[in-house]
């Protein structure tokens, strides 16, 4: 189906890990966000960038993925962060109660500039 | 009585009720079912973006849940979803024979200390707010669940 396609673009700025999510995040693709996380932490990156700029649909088990690899990036003394958390997906955050659990920036200049 | 001509039922194409039934088994790949049978009762009746994508992220809450904790015994099993559309309104009733689970009575998600941030009961507490109506009922050994989403039609044929 296409319309459950999960694209994960990764890339360094700097000594920043961004990771771009595309698409959609629900239950069957969240595991996919968690391995990349997971593998980013304990490779040793020190801080993360997760751009939600491109996804078009998330559920709660996007939210449990990066609840989980938050706790983890504390544990290895890491920062994550989120941003262009916007439109629907940021009504979601909402809806959820969420948007104090997480790090927010706003453009992903913003959240650079804060994390590097 | 010209006047009256036109309104002959079935004369004009009235956008009329819309309704499926889809059987899925318990495996979350199939939850993608799912969402083709919501966007395309969306897509008939017009329904906005913003209720359309709501009903169908509590639809995944409910369905992923009656799929990750309905059955403990590892087997493969079905259940249904029927999903009713019409002018202003749509229903989605989920009926299975998994364990008994009221989603009105699940505990609200609570404030998580620093480090201890994974939420119990979110993607339920998120249904609540998303959808209108919220029911529930214990019938012959099985859940039904009934999800009600309102919506403002906003004219046009939503692609």
């Amino acid at each position: 189906m296409s319309n459950s396609a999960l694209s994960i673009e990764q890339s360094h700025s700097g000594m920043v890990r961004i990771v771009a999510l595309k698409g959609r995040v629900d239950s069957t693709s969240a595991n996919d966000v968690l391995v990349c996380l997971s593998n980013q932490i304990s490779a040793g990156e020190k801080a993360i960038l997760v751009d939600l700029g491109g996804l078009m649909y998330l559920t709660s088990a996007a939210f449990r993925v990066l609840l989980i690899a938050t706790d983890e990036a504390e544990r290895g003394a890491a920062r994550l962060a989120l941003c262009n958390v916007i439109g629907h997906v940021r009504e979601l955050f909402e809806m959820g109660g969420l948007l104090d659990a997480f790090t927010i920036h706003g453009s992903r200049e913003e959240a650079l500039a804060q994390l590097s | 009585m010209l006047s009256r001509e036109g309104g002959n039922i079935g004369s004009m194409p009235q956008p009329a009720a819309q309704s499926v039934e889809i059987v899925i088994r318990n495996e979350l790949a199939e939850l993608a079912k799912l969402s083709d049978g919501l966007e395309r009762i969306g897509a008939e009746l017009g329904v906005p973006g913003k209720p359309l994508m709501q009903l169908q992220v509590a639809l995944d809450e409910i369905a992923s849940n009656v799929i990750n904790y309905g059955w403990s015994d590892g087997g493969n099993h079905e259940f249904c979803v029927r999903i009713r559309g019409q002018q202003g309104r749509i229903e989605v009733e989920i009926v299975d024979g998994g364990r008994e689970f009221d989603p009105r009575q699940a505990p609200p998600s609570e404030p998580q200390p620093a480090g201890r941030r994974r939420p119990g009961g979110l993607g339920i507490h998120m249904v609540k707010q998303l959808v209108d109506r919220l029911d529930y009922e214990r019938v012959g050994g099985r859940n039904r669940t009934v999800m009600t989403k309102r919506y403002v039609s906003d004219g046009r044929s939503s692609s």
